[in-house]
């Protein structure tokens, strides 16, 4: 039995007086797309910010196994944890906005490599060899999502699909175990979701890189996912494959409310 | 280790003899503190953002009180009545100086960016560029030395409390200190022209939607901010005269005081100011007079550094 | 009342408004006694043109304005558009044109051939004695400040107030090690200011890491104040601890640079054109160095800092270590400055080292354009020989903290209607543009989004 992905045990988080993950468990097998779903302000967001050591959970443990080793993510700097394997994208694409397509996935290329200082000032033949590695696992890296002629537009002035697309190519440059997908679909047409789930899939068979994803969508997330957490009031209700995620009553109500009280809550 | 001891028991002994003077004396320090803090305080509840021109404000009001004192006094002794009158006049005049210049900042330096929805760092630097041109205008204008204030009043130790005596200066500048602060926190909390500033504080965007006038509130949160501000440069004035740099030293240690307390928050201003002012005055205690403002220093960056939103917290469109 | 209101009045508001602070701005200073002597002589005072034509200044002004506001209207008129802000018009007179034509690669080589081979043989067209010495002490030395400067405040986006405090250790730890202090300096044989250098460096980079761990997490506004704080503290321990650092006497006995390795013998002395070549031979290697150091790793990493910090996090950029990486190479910058400036200034005391000379650097690097090296160049270039000629031409009454009054002016004026510079980095004049057309949220150095904090 392989190590968990992520291990997280009983975190709970809070703001002040709110709770917005209590008493969280979950794991991710190496490998696995896994998706956790729930209505709006469940906490799910919230669990991605605390998996990538943005937010602080005051209790619990998260542990990630990738394939550098073990580490324990509370407490970590965003960008240690990155390093260690885990990459994301973000609810509303948080794009380099003044820098090309290329420019923005070259960045996740670089960002672990050992170019010092020095080096880029003086600009000798190994910090040129290094430039041309980045540049071609960049291209390569663009083709893979589709975006190869688009790689001098500037980011800003990509559409909604393509900026998804472009975050998943520089999350996929940093050479991750694992990526981190919030809401991949929102704001896309059916046609750009058919392409998503296509790109998704690729990105875990073809890269060996496991996925975790948020979504709203429930189509998408049933026909992508192979296992589903669900979250509701930051606890988890219910865990299982979509069709049991399906029939679970738990869930309905979470989404659809009790058939006495009649009110509607959360998405779809 | 011994003459470590040594040097602190000896300088504690030198402040327990001069403790009620010291703290008297930083407790009306402290006032001016507050009053400027409140400028920087309520600018960036509106705004988000810290007014380093604000340190002109206080300046413009030191002089503009400074020449109309001249005018008023000239060399002559004023009568009991008159003295009233002239140090109410004063602090009218550095007040609406204060709150004219301030305006004038938020016009010329902040607004254009405004519109422009410029990026944070732009506002900071035409806030510096507005300094430097104002405070040197002034010494091109006014010359660069020290003006001492014909005194409005005798200044004489009112009373001694303890065996410190407290001067008129002092217990003028905490009575108009603790009028100005009571009346403007009255003033935010409960008048509607409050209500909006708190709102756009709070949130600009919905403020607007729900019909505050955007310009006009933040037009005004510089005036009232620019008012406290120009009366303290009066206070000030009268204690160590006008000069053109008198803004800058002042001004740094109300932000500090303003952070101290908690940015945004209005009685955070006042207890920042208060302790920051009594903090510094002990420390004269401790170390050489040039040093205290490295110890003004030390405070700010330790709050920054362990608890930047001050002791109140951050308040953003709350009087408290 | 309601006219009062209007676009109109408000521009002729503005218009007048604006009419006034010049002429008062260049005009004659005040006087102690009276408050309003300076203003209304600005107005009144007789100026003539070429001896002919005398006026009062006021009319001299009003007329002048009229020309340039006449003359605007007339390119508008001639274009047939509508009414554009003062802004565009200002857009138009500046160098877009000669910028667009340097982008292209064989352009600007050529370009920077002639500026070298200009600045090489600049000494021998100019042989006025102030002007020499100008050109080392003041223009070239501000150039290195600027381009320093331009790393932290341009690449990395920080606004560091204290700047003046790296180049005051620079000065002052050459002057320690040559013995020139009252503190005595570290080697009996007293050395050679070029080993102040290496020396020189690693205290000022200390300096500027010690300074920065526990402030560069600082939100910008607040890194700002902090650094001011932190530069007006080394001001007052130079200027207090006489026994160190000569209090505000300073020092005057830092001797000139010299070198023998072997066959290379050369010493400097008190001509300062060889110090304005060696001065320059480093501005070219930090050209060069700071160019590479921008399309660089390091220096994309700056960009995403800048941009969205968080973002950048995620990719696995750590913002800090790349902040204080900016830091210290600024700080690097200043302290060679400042042992060049030891070595050749006759004396060093705290006055030279004040919040003012870390403003008037700012002025250049924004003038010029942040970020942008080329800019830099240009934009320190224009405003220093403009500030020296006002210096060395010193008009009536003029004073040379008056300077400042026009800094501070036209840092407004810059940020109002040119904040990329006048000579932008392709890339800043995007990002301005994007955040002001609300393609980007203003992100960079926002504080993290720790538990809950809103950016």
């Amino acid at each position: 039995m392989t190590a968990p992905l992520f291990d997280v045990q009983n975190v709970t988080l809070r703001f002040g007086g709110v709770v917005s993950l209590n008493n969280v468990s979950l794991h991710q097998n190496p490998g696995e797309i896994l998706a956790v779903i729930g209505p709006n302000g469940a906490g799910k967001t919230s669990l991605f910010n605390s998996l990538t050591g943005v937010y602080q959970p005051q209790e619990g443990s998260i542990t990630f196994n990738g394939a550098k080793g073990a580490l324990s993510v509370i407490g970590k700097k965003p960008h240690r944890v990155n390093a260690a394997g885990v990459a994301r994208t973000f609810q509303a694409s948080r794009m380099f906005s003044a820098m090309t397509a290329f420019e923005n996935v070259k960045i996740g290329a670089e960002s672990h490599k050992g170019i010092g200082v020095l080096g880029a000032m003086v600009r000798g033949p190994s910090t040129r060899r290094h430039d041309r590695e980045t540049d071609e696992r960049t291209w390569s890296l663009l083709r893979f999502v589709g975006l190869e002629q688009q790689a001098n537009v500037l980011s800003a002035s990509l559409n909604y699909g393509a900026r998804r697309r472009l975050e998943i190519a520089r999350g996929l440059a940093t050479n991750p175990s694992v990526l981190l997908l919030d809401e991949p679909a929102a704001g896309t047409n059916p046609a750009e979701k058919i392409e998503l789930t296509t790109l998704i899939r690729r990105v875990r068979d073809e890269m060996g890189v496991s996925i975790l994803l948020i979504e709203h969508d429930m189509k998408l997330v049933m026909s992508l996912a192979e296992r589903l957490y669900v979250l509701n009031f930051g606890s988890v209700i219910a865990e299982g494959t979509p069709d049991e995620i399906r029939a679970n009553p738990a869930v309905v109500e979470a989404y659809l409310g009790s058939t006495d009280t009649g009110t509607t809550q959360g998405a779809q | 280790m011994g003459g470590f001891i040594n040097y602190f028991s000896s300088h504690f002994v030198t402040l327990g003899h001069e403790f009620w003077p010291l703290l008297v004396g930083g407790l009306a320090t402290g006032f001016i503190y507050s009053m400027v803090a409140i400028g920087y305080t309520m600018v960036y509840g509106v705004l988000r953002l810290i007014n380093f021109a604000h340190s002109e404000v206080f300046m413009s009001g030191g002089f503009a009180s400074f020449f109309l004192t001249k005018w008023l006094v000239g060399s002559g002794t004023p009568s009991a009545w008159q003295s009233v009158l002239y140090v109410v006049l004063g602090v009218l005049v550095g007040g609406l100086a204060g709150a004219a210049i301030a305006a004038g900042i938020e016009r010329v330096a902040y607004r254009p960016l405004r519109r422009r929805k410029a990026p944070k760092l732009a506002y900071l630097i035409s806030a510096i560029g507005a300094s430097y041109f104002l405070f040197n205008l002034a010494a091109k204008e006014f010359g660069r030395i020290n003006f001492a204030m014909s005194p409005p009043f005798a200044n004489h130790a009112l009373f001694t409390f303890a065996n410190a005596p407290v001067q008129m200066l002092d217990i003028l500048t905490l009575v108009v200190g603790l009028l100005m602060l009571f009346g403007l926190d009255r003033l935010v909390s409960k008048s509607k022209l409050g209500r909006s500033i708190r709102a756009v504080a709070q949130d600009a965007e919905t403020a607007s939607l729900m019909g505050v006038n955007i310009d006009r509130t933040i037009a005004v949160t510089f005036l009232l901010g620019g008012f406290l501000g120009g009366a303290a440069g009066y206070l000030f004035g009268l204690k160590f005269g006008v000069v053109y740099t008198m803004g800058f030293t002042p001004a740094l240690k109300a932000f500090t005081a303003a952070v101290l307390g908690g940015i945004g928050n209005l009685r955070g201003a006042l207890i920042g100011g208060l302790l920051l002012g009594v903090v510094e005055s002990m420390s004269v205690a401790f170390v050489n007079g040039a040093f205290t403002d490295v110890v003004s220093f030390a405070v700010l960056v330790l709050v920054l550094l362990v608890r930047p939103t001050g002791i109140l917290g951050e308040s953003l469109g709350r009087a408290a | 009342m309601k006219f009062l209101q209007s676009p109109t009045a408000k521009r002729w508001g503005s218009l007048i408004a604006l009419y006034a602070v010049v002429t008062v701005m260049t005009g004659p200073p005040g006087n102690q006694s009276s408050p309003t002597l300076g203003f209304t002589s600005s107005f009144t005072e007789t100026v003539s043109f070429f001896g002919l034509f005398p006026a009062p200044r006021g009319v001299f002004f009003a007329g002048l304005f009229a020309l340039v506001i006449g003359f605007m209207w007339l390119v508008r008129w001639s274009r047939g558009t509508k009414i554009g802000q003062l802004r565009t018009a200002v857009t138009v007179a500046t160098l877009d044109f000669y910028r667009e034509a340097a982008e292209r690669r064989f352009a600007r080589t050529g370009f920077y051939l002639v500026a070298l081979v200009i600045a090489i043989a600049l000494p021998h067209v100019v042989t006025d004695p102030f002007w020499q010495q100008a050109m080392v002490s003041q223009i070239a030395i501000y150039v290195l400040l600027a381009i320093g400067l331009n790393v932290v405040v341009g690449f990395a986006g920080l606004l560091d107030l204290g700047f003046v405090a790296f180049y005051a250790i620079g000065a002052y730890t050459t002057a320690w090690i040559t013995g020139a202090l009252p503190a005595a300096a570290p080697f009996h044989h007293h050395l050679n200011p070029f080993w102040a250098i290496p020396i020189a460096i690693v205290f000022v980079m200390i300096a500027g890491v010690l300074l920065g761990l526990p402030t560069l997490r600082l939100r910008g506004d607040y890194l700002a104040i902090v650094t001011l704080g932190f530069g007006e503290i080394v001001t007052i321990f130079l200027n207090n601890l006489y026994t160190i650092t000569g209090g505000s006497t300073g020092s005057n006995q830092i001797p000139h640079f010299s070198i023998h390795l072997g066959a290379l013998k050369y010493a400097w002395g008190l001509d300062p054109v060889p110090y304005y070549y060696l001065t320059l031979g480093f501005v070219v290697v930090f050209l060069f160095a700071f160019s590479a150091l921008e399309h660089s790793r390091v220096g994309r990493s700056w960009v995403a800092i800048r941009e969205d910090e968080i973002a950048a996090e995620s990719v696995g950029i750590n913002p800090l270590k790349y902040k204080v990486i900016a830091f210290a190479i600024g700080a690097a910058s200043a302290g060679f400055a400042g042992v060049i400036t030891g070595g050749q200034s006759l004396f060093i005391n705290p006055t030279t080292f004040t919040l003012s000379f870390s403003i008037n650097i700012l002025v250049l690097v924004i003038f010029g354009g942040m970020g942008s090296i080329i800019g830099v160049v240009i934009g320190s270039l224009i405003i220093q020989s403009l500030s020296m000629y006002l210096i060395h031409a010193q008009p009536v009454g003029f004073q040379n903290s008056d300077l400042y009054i026009y800094l501070g002016a036209l840092l407004i004026a810059m940020m109002i209607f040119r904040p990329a510079g006048i000579w932008p980095s392709k890339r800043r004049r995007r990002e301005v543009a994007n955040v002001e057309n609300g393609l980007a949220p203003d992100l960079g150095n926002s504080s993290q989004l720790r538990n809950g904090e809103q950016p």
